[in-house]
Formats: C-alpha cells, sequence, structure tokens
C-alpha cells in the first residue's frame, strides 16, 4: 500500500496537502481499495463552508457509497470537475489526480491533529 | 472482542430494519458496541440504491402496492433489488477503517461469503467481471449494495433460499437486463436446505471471511442490554 511521506492523513481515510493554506484533499490509496471500481463522486460546491469532520463528499463504486469528510475546517475554493466523467482517476491515482477538492484553511494548525504517514500506515492492515 | 451476530426469526418490515441499523450504526461509530451483524428475512419490499433509476421500476406505485410490495429509496450503494421472505439478509454493522479490515476489500468479502456458502451445498458460485454479487449458471443468486459512514458499514447482502423470485420480475435487478435471478430452491430442488441452515452457513463463513469471531443471539431472546436497547427501541 502506498502511504506518501509528505501528506497529513485523518482517521477515515482522507489525506491533505497544504500549500499556502490550501489544503488539497483526496481520499487513500487504502480507501479507494477498499471501495474498489469508483462510478460516481458527489463534489461539495465551491465556497461551500465546512467545520472538521463535516460531510463533504460521498464517493461510489458499483455497490458501495462512503461519506468523504472535510479534514479541516474552512471554505472549498475549487474541486476536481474531472471526476464527474471519470471517477476512475481516483482509484488509478489516489493521491495525485484523483483529489477530490480544495479548502482555503480557516487555521492552518488544523493540520497538527492529524496524522503523519507513519501514524496513518500503523493504523492501516498489513498485507 | 467477539462479533456479535443476531438472528431474526421472523420477517421484518423494511423501515425498521433501517431504524435498527441506524441505531446501530450510531452507537458503533461511538464505540458503544463491538462490530455487529444482523441476519434477517424482510417483508415484500422492492428498494432503490442512492443512484437507483425509477425507469429499473416495471410497474407503478399503485401496482406494487396492490401486489403487497413496500417501496423504498435506500441510501446504500447499488441499484434496484427486491427482499421477501426466504432470502436471507445480511447486514454487517462493521467498523472498516482500522488494522483489522482486509486489504481485499470488503465488496469481496462479501462475494466471497456468498460463494462459499453456495459451495457448501454443491452449488458452484463465481464473480462476474464488473458486475457484483454471486452468480451461479442459472443466475444470480447474492446482490450486495453497502454504504459506509465513518467507515463504519451498513446494509449489506442478500441471498435467495427460498424466496418467490417473481417479485424479481417487477423490475430489473441491478439494472442489469435479461440476467436471470436464481436461488438455492431453484437449483436444488427438493434438496434445498433449510432456511436456518443457510443463516448458520452464511454466518460461518461470514465469520471465516472476515476474520471475526462471533457471539450469537437471537432477537427475541436474552440479548445484552445495550444491545437488547438498540434492537428493541420502538
Amino acid at each position: 500500500m502506498s502511504v506518501p511521506q509528505d501528506l497529513f492523513y485523518s482517521k477515515t481515510h482522507e489525506w491533505v496537502s497544504l500549500v499556502d493554506g490550501i489544503a488539497t484533499v483526496g481520499i487513500t490509496d487504502f480507501a479507494q481499495n477498499q471501495l474498489s471500481d469508483l462510478t460516481f463522486v458527489e463534489l461539495p460546491e465551491v465556497g461551500a463552508e465546512f467545520a472538521a469532520a463535516d460531510e463533504a463528499a460521498v464517493v461510489e463504486s458499483v455497490k458501495a457509497a462512503a461519506d468523504v469528510y472535510a479534514p479541516v475546517a474552512g471554505e472549498v475554493v475549487e474541486v476536481n470537475s474531472e471526476l464527474e466523467d471519470s471517477p476512475e482517476l481516483i482509484n488509478k491515482d489516489a493521491f495525485g489526480a484523483g483529489w477530490l477538492f480544495k479548502i482555503k484553511v480557516a487555521n492552518e494548525s488544523d493540520v497538527d491533529n492529524m496524522l503523519d504517514a507513519d501514524s496513518y500506515e500503523e493504523l492501516c492492515p498489513s498485507e | 472482542m467477539n462479533t456479535w451476530s443476531v438472528n431474526f426469526s421472523d420477517p421484518v418490515p423494511y423501515q425498521q430494519g433501517l431504524d435498527i441499523q441506524h441505531r446501530l450504526l450510531k452507537a458503533r461509530q461511538e464505540n458503544r458496541i463491538p462490530d455487529t451483524v444482523l441476519a434477517l428475512q424482510h417483508q415484500p419490499v422492492v428498494t432503490l440504491g442512492n443512484r437507483g433509476r425509477d425507469n429499473y421500476l416495471l410497474k407503478t406505485e399503485a401496482e406494487y402496492a396492490a401486489m403487497g410490495i413496500e417501496l423504498f429509496h435506500a441510501e446504500r450503494g447499488g441499484d434496484v433489488t427486491f427482499h421477501g421472505p426466504g432470502q436471507w439478509v445480511l447486514y454487517p454493522i462493521l467498523y472498516l477503517g482500522g488494522n483489522e479490515a482486509d486489504s481485499h476489500g470488503y465488496l469481496h468479502n462479501l462475494e466471497e461469503i456468498a460463494i462459499r456458502t453456495l459451495g457448501e451445498y454443491g452449488v458452484e458460485g463465481f464473480r462476474r467481471e464488473g458486475k457484483s454479487g454471486a452468480w451461479t449458471t442459472s443466475g444470480k443468486v447474492a446482490a450486495i449494495g453497502f454504504r459506509l459512514k465513518k467507515w463504519v458499514s451498513f446494509h449489506g447482502m442478500s441471498f435467495n433460499v427460498c424466496n418467490d423470485l417473481t417479485g424479481f420480475d417487477t423490475i430489473v435487478p441491478c439494472g442489469l437486463a435479461g440476467e436471470p435471478v436464481a436461488s438455492l430452491k431453484t437449483i436444488l430442488k427438493e434438496d434445498c436446505p433449510e432456511m436456518e441452515q443457510v443463516r448458520d452457513s452464511l454466518l460461518n463463513h461470514f465469520s471465516m471471511v472476515c476474520g471475526r469471531k462471533l457471539e450469537r443471539f437471537d432477537a427475541e431472546g436474552k440479548l445484552p442490554d445495550e444491545l437488547a436497547e438498540l434492537i428493541r427501541n420502538p
């Protein structure tokens, strides 16, 4: 299982990359694997405001639906519209092209409550 | 900690099953109960998944009502399906977000439970690429649709034993036109095992495949206090 070192992780299997106050959010490789082939993604509206742990998106495979939570508080400034036509990008590249949305974070120290790659990896099953 | 399983002997109305699941889901998210799996039969009902499309319904709402079939929009993944007495439904309320989760994926595990159960009765079950569930050469026997909230699962799998399959004629099951539905009864005829026996097989395979030791209860019998409240709360 791939777990990039330079990201922050939530216990609900989201990842965050924080650059200049903007948090890019996606679901982890573990999460996409548990759900198998994704067929639909319900993204938040740009401008939506979330508290940390609010339900922000829904990802669906043929037989599964899973809620995605905002790992940090803030306002949605961009969503990955490509996923509307190509949800499989999440399966192919969960940590890259499969990102879900970007949040202008209200408080950068929110990520201090998140897990680092090593702690996150301990949470996930070993192969 | 053991996983609880709760058996319901009488068919459960769909709404009641949904209410019980929602209470268990919340209790599991808050770590007030261990993983729990419900084994039950429903009274006749057609349910649509999250993305379920009405054009897979072949009858009007009034016609379903006249046939004694309820109609529900469920919040699970998957498409339209039919439940009724003679079909086992497993609703596993499992925390799948931790290191006890299986890296093969939950969907794969549910299919595996159905395939091993079929195998136990001498029926060859298999997966089909791009079409989830458990299939036989006679048709689809098990259907799957679930949802995760905070990585706790609810909804799950149905497995046809000796149910009246005509309910499936009123829908396009899982949105797959022209795909037959089968049951253990249509395959094994008079050699079809008893309902209770098949339920125990499903739970045994669930225990093996999902790696969870079961502590088994009857919904009508003695239950741990916290479980009794969640199951019987009116």
